[in-house]
Parts: C-alpha cells; structure tokens; sequence
C-alpha cells in the first residue's frame, strides 16, 4: 500500500517494472510455464488509479452506481463518525504523534517524490538505452555481414574470367610463335634467293670493268708511234685555225 | 588456317575488374598488363607473311631451276604448330578452384543462415521496456546472474559493476 502512495505522488514513474501491480506479475509467472504461448500482455505503466493517496479508484465506481459521486465520501465520513463516537478508535497522544509524523512524510514525499522519481527513471532509462544500443549495433553488424556474405558469393562466381584470362594468354602465345615461325620461314627463303641475285649482279658489273680495263689497255697499247705524229700535226692545225677564228672575233 | 585453334574469348575486363577483391587488386593489374602486352604483341604480326613474287626470281636468278625447286620445297614445306602444354594443367586448376568454390559458397550459406537466425531473434525480441529481468535473461543468457557461484549481493564479482 505504501508502494501506492508513493507511486501517485511520484507520478513521473514511468517503467514499473518491480512496482507493477502484484497481480499482472503473478500472471506473468504463471505464463512462463511452458502450459500457454500466448503472447503475454505488455507490462502496465502505472499502477492502478487511487485517490487521496490511499483509496483505490474501484470503491468509488463501485458506489457510483448507487450513491453518485458523494457516496463514498459520505461512506468516509460516516465510519469515521461511528468510530469516534462510539469510541471504537480512542483519541490519545498516539493521534497526534501519529498525525504529525504523517505529514511531515507526506509533505516530504509530495515535495521530493518528482524529483527521485526522475532520478530513478533517468538511471533506468540509460540502462535500456545502453542495451538498445548493444541491440542496434548488434543488428547493424548481422546485417552488414549478410551483405559482405552475398557480395562474396557474388565474386566467387566471376572466377570462370580467370581462367578465361589464362586459356587467352596462351593460345595469344601460341599464335605469336606460330606467325613467327611462318615469318622466319619465308625471311630465309627470300634472303637466300637475294643472295643469290646479288651475287649474279657482282659476276656481271666485275666481269663488266674487267672488260672495260682490258678494252682500255689494248687501246692504249695500240696506239703506235705513227699514229702519235699524225695526231699532233692534226692538233697543231686545228689550234692554228682556231687562233685565227679567235683573232678575227677580237678585231670585229 | 583460322580454326586450326580455340577461338580467343572476349573478356570483359570491367566486369572482371569489378568482381576483384581490394586486396588482390595488384594481382589482377598484374594479369591485365601482361594479358595486354601479349595481345598488343599479337596484334602487330601480320597473319601471314608477304608472299614471295617467285616469278621476278624466276627472270633475275641465272641458275636453272634453283627457283623452281626453291618454289617446290617452300611449298611443301609445312610449319609445325607449337605444341599446347598448358592448356589441361589450366583446365585442372579450373575445376580444383570450382570446387573449393563451391565448398566456399556452402560455408558461406551456412554462416548467412546462422547470421539471420540471430538478426531474427533480435528482430523478434520483445522491446527492452516491456522486458523483466527474466526475459532478459531468456533473451540475453550472460546477463543471468550467477546465484550459486556468488551467493550475496551482487551475485558477482564486486570489479564487474
């Protein structure tokens, strides 16, 4: 009861989980055996409404019906009048020790309930959000890792390229050797048969200034000293004509 | 001539590049340039030689008959092929890799499967603050405190808070 009394004035209580009223925990207890898998209902997050800090809200709805609003309060007002008359509850100094001391507690708790309601929901709230944080990042990673999983399956399957690669590499290599070896093949036939054009052609120029010098030397040697004299005297002749051709063009 | 071998396949280097690992990049750069200096190579042999005008020897060369045999054997004469050595090894390779891909690719479904087992149970959890503290040790087994091991409050040791 005196959780209850606690719970209205601390008002900014949100997560009951240990306060929750006895009766939803009983229930969830009773469901974690393995009898109903019914999802269970969410945890309430106050505690069940009361009024004046000590009356549950059930005995005014529960007299509503009958007596109106002002019932229950006449209700009130009416046990408390038998019992002081009738003497059933005796006024002595009990009564206002206990008066006192009640309101000291209940300003003390209307005054500083809030602010130690705060306190314990903001220690709360970090506890869970420093589990969601654990869960998101958990869940980031998880699915992250899916998609590393899949993009290398999707590489692995590329590997056929590789090979391909490979066989094109060699036969290229093959290809290369083989187109050589057709060029060498032709490159040494022709060089052969240059060689021999080129040979033919120095027979033919030697045997042609060889031909040339022996025509020379028989020419030379055959020109007798007969010869000589007559071809100077016919130099002499054509120069003396010349002169004279050359005097005349100087006169004119 | 041109089907004495296997055709070259086209290779889609981009798609090739795009499957490649970051740390094997340099590997395939590697490939790439070799791969492309032994096409460049290719490319600059013409496919057969320039054909010998035996009819300008014929004329020119004196000798009798020299060109014609030169003309006969060149003929005759056949060029081997170079024999392919590599081919079946690289085929070898080829499967031993298919396998041990696929090996991969099973292990890799198995660890996808188990990676979305636990992204479910996270995904199915009931939010933190509808939880008590025995779901909490339902959904999360190394928050349970360990009550028989350390008896007194805190149930475990004081350099843990």
């Amino acid at each position: 009861m005196l959780s209850r009394l606690v719970l209205t004035s601390g008002s900014a209580l949100k997560n009951s989980g240990s306060f929750g009223a006895c009766v939803v925990q009983a229930s969830r207890s009773i469901h974690s055996s393995p009898q109903s898998k019914a999802p269970l209902p969410p945890l309430p997050e106050k505690g069940g409404k009361i009024r004046h800090g000590i009356f549950p809200e059930e005995l005014f709805s529960l007299l509503y019906p009958k007596t109106g609003v002002t019932g229950p309060y006449m209700l009130g007002t009416g046990l408390l009048l038998y019992m002081l008359s009738k003497e059933i509850y005796v006024i002595n100094h009990e009564t206002f020790a206990a008066l006192s001391i009640s309101s000291v507690i209940i300003y003390g708790i209307k005054k500083f309930g809030p602010g130690v309601a705060a306190y314990a929901d903001k220690l709360n709230e970090e506890k869970v959000a420093k589990a969601q944080e654990v869960k998101d990042v958990a869940v980031a990673r998880l699915a992250q890792a899916i998609e590393d999983e899949k993009k290398e399956q999707w590489r692995v399957e590329g590997r056929h390229m590789l090979f391909d690669t490979k066989r094109n590499n060699v036969t290229m290599l093959l290809e290369t050797n083989y187109r050589e070896r057709l060029h060498m093949v032709t490159s040494e036939v022709k060089r052969r048969l240059d060689y021999q054009v080129e040979l033919q052609n120095l027979h033919r120029r030697m045997e042609q200034e060889h031909m040339v010098n022996w025509v020379e030397q028989n020419v030379v040697k055959s020109i007798t000293p007969q010869q000589e004299k007559e071809s100077i005297a016919k130099c002499i002749s054509d120069l003396k004509v010349l002169a004279k051709a050359t005097q005349a063009r100087a006169a004119v | 001539m041109a089907g004495r071998r296997a055709a070259i396949k086209a290779v889609d280097w981009v798609a090739f590049a795009e499957r490649v690992p970051p740390n094997q990049k340099a590997m395939f750069n590697n490939l790439k340039t070799r791969s492309d200096a032994i096409s460049a190579k290719l490319a600059s042999l013409p496919e057969k030689p320039a054909p010998i005008d035996w009819s300008y020897y014929r004329k020119t060369v004196a000798k009798a008959g020299m060109v014609d045999e030169f003309e006969k054997k060149f003929a005759a004469l056949t060029v081997p092929e170079p024999v392919d050595t590599q081919t079946a090894k690289i085929n070898t390779q080829e499967q031993e890799s298919n396998k041990s891909a696929l090996d991969y690719i099973q292990a890799s479904k198995a660890r996808i499967v188990q990676y979305e087992q636990e992204l479910g149970k996270f995904n199915n959890m009931i939010p933190f603050d509808q939880m008590t503290i025995e779901d909490l040790n339902h959904t999360f087994p190394e928050t349970k405190l360990d009550k028989a091991k350390y008896p007194y409050w805190p149930h475990k040791p004081i350099a843990d808070l």
